[in-house]
């Protein structure tokens, strides 16, 4: 019982992935800041925004359903902490079963949903014009993540992270036989995170605020807490994927690997941030479904040829 | 799909300035838009013929934050022709460093805006960064990097030394190899293009029929320029090459900045290296005899016009101001129409939108 709260609220679930998460946030506006010629906020930046956000007074327009709209962020966080901690972390996994991975991409799926929800429910013009877009998006990149993440899967023969894990224990990380699908899940999941240049819903020049225009408060705060909380996520079930584990049985090592490659990732994500213009949502839904789609094709039908 | 209306303004993270657009649309595509104005208007006219002429110079810095210098410029030079009085060549020159510096900081400034608008955060940070040493030098040889009380009726209130000249010619120097790097990314980089490329296109017959001016115009190809079509000194002797593209589109009008910007900076250089000794400034009566007068400056977005009417006394009579962004403005609603909203802040950036010009 004591365990299991322990696992719940302190490693791997609430406090390890909130701070991870403001971390993340952290890391991403320094290192931005170091593209851009910036200094860059301070480390504890994002812990203040987000102290000063929850003490703010909490408005939404008059009409919307408030019981909902409180329900959607919490709703979102709580599948993105379900879908932590399932995610194995430097090679510690506490509930592995044969089948998280497809658990783990449904649950990450559920807070781009609840954008769209929030954007609909929200009743101004720019959330709409942000919910529409999110949705619009979630169809362009969503395919060929999940693609991308079927490739190692069908490599290791197994459809638990762990599984994949231990399958490149021995053969070696995958994105060394699916450098593509690498790539395409790295696309994805800046997509999925509405990240910089796949910011399309949430476009400050174009619809202010996206979904979250009328968000204010404690309900602002979640939503940026559930989003950094979801990249985290991201990179760890990327790095687990593809990245694999080295032969290191000594965790310190390990950890240590694990950390590297966090930072390796994240650095990838804040360059792409930096170097590429924002696409529009129709060329957006052209590359996804030209390029991206039957990119992932290619290589989920190389790995299966390569198995047989 | 339902069409719906979305407000772009007064307050818009788009807008430097207040401006009201609205703006009718059906999903993603823009069916039209309408304008509203007035927002910053300040009665400047009428503030003018209440004040006497040396006042005035003051008040018509003020009428922008970032073209105020030519506004000085334009104005000065036309009480001057009322005056009939010899302006010192080299008050003439200084003028012109200012007035290019001008140019390029304002175009550094656009550019930036327009990387923000289509999510290229880091050509914003770097353009903004690089314009800073446009400012510098200004704040060096003036005091002010927005309002920089550099002119005067007969002349203009600063001097440069041999330190003031040399720091110039570096910051230049380095401007040139910085406007080359951003030139070479906006050339290049796939995103961008593929953003601005083929949006809103302008003809040519569009732009002599709303009468726009400036790099809007040259974008389109009609090739405009005041200070070679009716040049007030040094731009008579001054050698320049104006810049035109022939597409028209967001992407030409991205370009004639950025190469006008280059052209500019070898002005400079030619400005430093062509400039004349003598006096900066001479003593001109307070009165000015009645008549009128109509000066044409470029500005640097567009032809500048200034109306100016003496009676006879210190005060001027009438002066009207038709500003480059007034004419752009007409063109916007044409532009508001087959694109995506995701265009709204290239077109609306494209025009290089000066509302308190515009507005007065």
């Amino acid at each position: 019982m004591i365990e299991g709260l322990f696992y719940l609220l302190l490693f791997p679930g609430l406090v390890f992935q909130v701070v991870c998460g403001l971390a993340y946030e952290w890391l991403d506006r320094k290192l931005l800041a170091l593209f851009q010629r910036r200094v860059g906020p301070p480390w504890y930046q994002p812990l203040v925004d987000m102290i000063k956000l929850f003490s703010k007074e909490d408005l939404l327009p008059e009409g919307v359903n408030e019981r909902i709209a409180g329900l959607l962020p919490l709703l979102s966080l709580s599948s993105v902490l379900t879908a932590g901690l399932y995610v194995p972390i430097a090679g510690f996994s506490l509930y592995a079963f044969e089948g998280d991975l497809i658990v783990i991409s449904f649950l990450m799926s559920i807070p781009t949903l609840a954008y769209y929800m929030a954007g609909i429910l929200s009743k101004g013009i720019y959330s709409l014009l942000g919910g529409g877009r999110s949705l619009l998006q979630y169809f362009s990149y969503e395919v060929p993540f999940l693609i991308s993440l079927i490739g190692p899967a069908v490599m290791a023969g197994s459809w638990s992270v762990e599984g994949i894990m231990t399958s490149q224990y021995l053969l070696g990380p995958f994105i060394l036989y699916q450098p593509l699908g690498f790539i395409l899940a790295f696309v994805g999941l800046i997509g999925k995170l509405k990240r910089d240049p796949l910011d399309i819903p949430s476009a400050s020049s174009e619809v202010v605020g996206g979904s979250l225009t009328e968000y204010t408060g404690s309900k602002l705060a979640l939503w940026h807490l559930v989003m950094n909380m979801q990249a985290v996520v991201g990179i760890f079930l990327l790095i687990n994927l593809y990245l694999g584990r080295s032969g290191m049985s000594n965790p310190i090592i390990a950890i240590i690997i694990f950390i590297v490659e966090c930072m390796v990732i994240m650095g990838m994500l804040s360059a792409t941030s930096a170097v590429f213009a924002r696409l529009r949502i129709d060329q957006l839904a052209g590359v996804g479904w030209r390029i991206l789609v039957p990119l992932a094709l290619a290589q989920l039908a190389f790995v299966i040829l390569m198995g047989v | 799909m339902t069409k719906i209306s979305i407000p772009i303004g007064p307050q818009h993270p788009l807008l430097k300035e207040p401006l009201s657009m609205k703006v009718d649309i059906s999903g993603e595509r823009v069916l039209g838009g309408s304008l509203r104005l007035g927002y910053v208007h300040r009665g400047i006219e009428r503030l003018a013929q209440k004040r006497n002429y040396v006042q005035n110079v003051h008040l018509i810095e003020r009428i922008c934050g970032i073209c105020s210098h030519i506004h000085t410029t334009t104005y000065c030079h036309g009480v001057e022709s009322l005056l009939k009085v010899e302006v010192p060549m080299r008050a003439y020159y200084l003028r012109a460093l200012m007035c290019e510096l001008e140019r390029i900081h304002s175009h550094l400034l656009w550019l930036g805006i327009l990387a923000k608008h289509v999510g290229l955060d880091t050509i914003f940070m770097h353009v903004w960064h690089d314009r800073e040493l446009a400012l510098d030098i200004m704040e060096e040889i003036t005091g002010g990097r927005v309002l920089h009380g550099a002119n005067q009726i007969g002349g203009v209130r600063f001097e440069l030394d041999e330190a003031q000249v040399a720091m110039i010619r570096a910051g230049v120097e380095k401007l040139h190899t910085q406007v080359e790097g951003v030139l070479d990314v906006i050339e290049n980089e796939p995103a961008l293009i593929a953003r601005t490329r083929g949006v809103a296109p302008v003809s040519a017959d569009m732009i002599k029929k709303y009468c726009v001016v400036g790099p809007i115009a040259r974008a389109s190809g009609v090739d405009v320029d005041m200070r070679r079509d009716n040049p007030i000194p040094p731009y008579d002797q001054m050698e320049f090459s104006v810049v035109t593209l022939p597409d028209g589109d967001a992407l030409a009008r991205t370009l004639v900045r950025v190469y006008e910007t280059r052209e500019s900076i070898l002005l400079c250089e030619r400005i430093l290296r062509d400039i004349p000794d003598g006096p900066v400034s001479t003593r001109v009566p307070r009165k000015v005899p009645a008549g009128e007068v109509i000066v044409r400056s470029e500005a640097p977005r567009g032809e500048l016009f200034y109306y100016l009417r003496s009676d006879g006394t210190d005060k001027p009579a009438r002066l009207k101001i038709r500003t480059p962004t007034l004419a752009a403005l007409c063109l916007l609603p044409e532009q508001m129409s087959a694109i995506q909203v995701a265009d709204i802040p290239v077109v609306l950036a494209g025009v290089d939108l000066c509302v308190a010009c515009a507005d007065r």
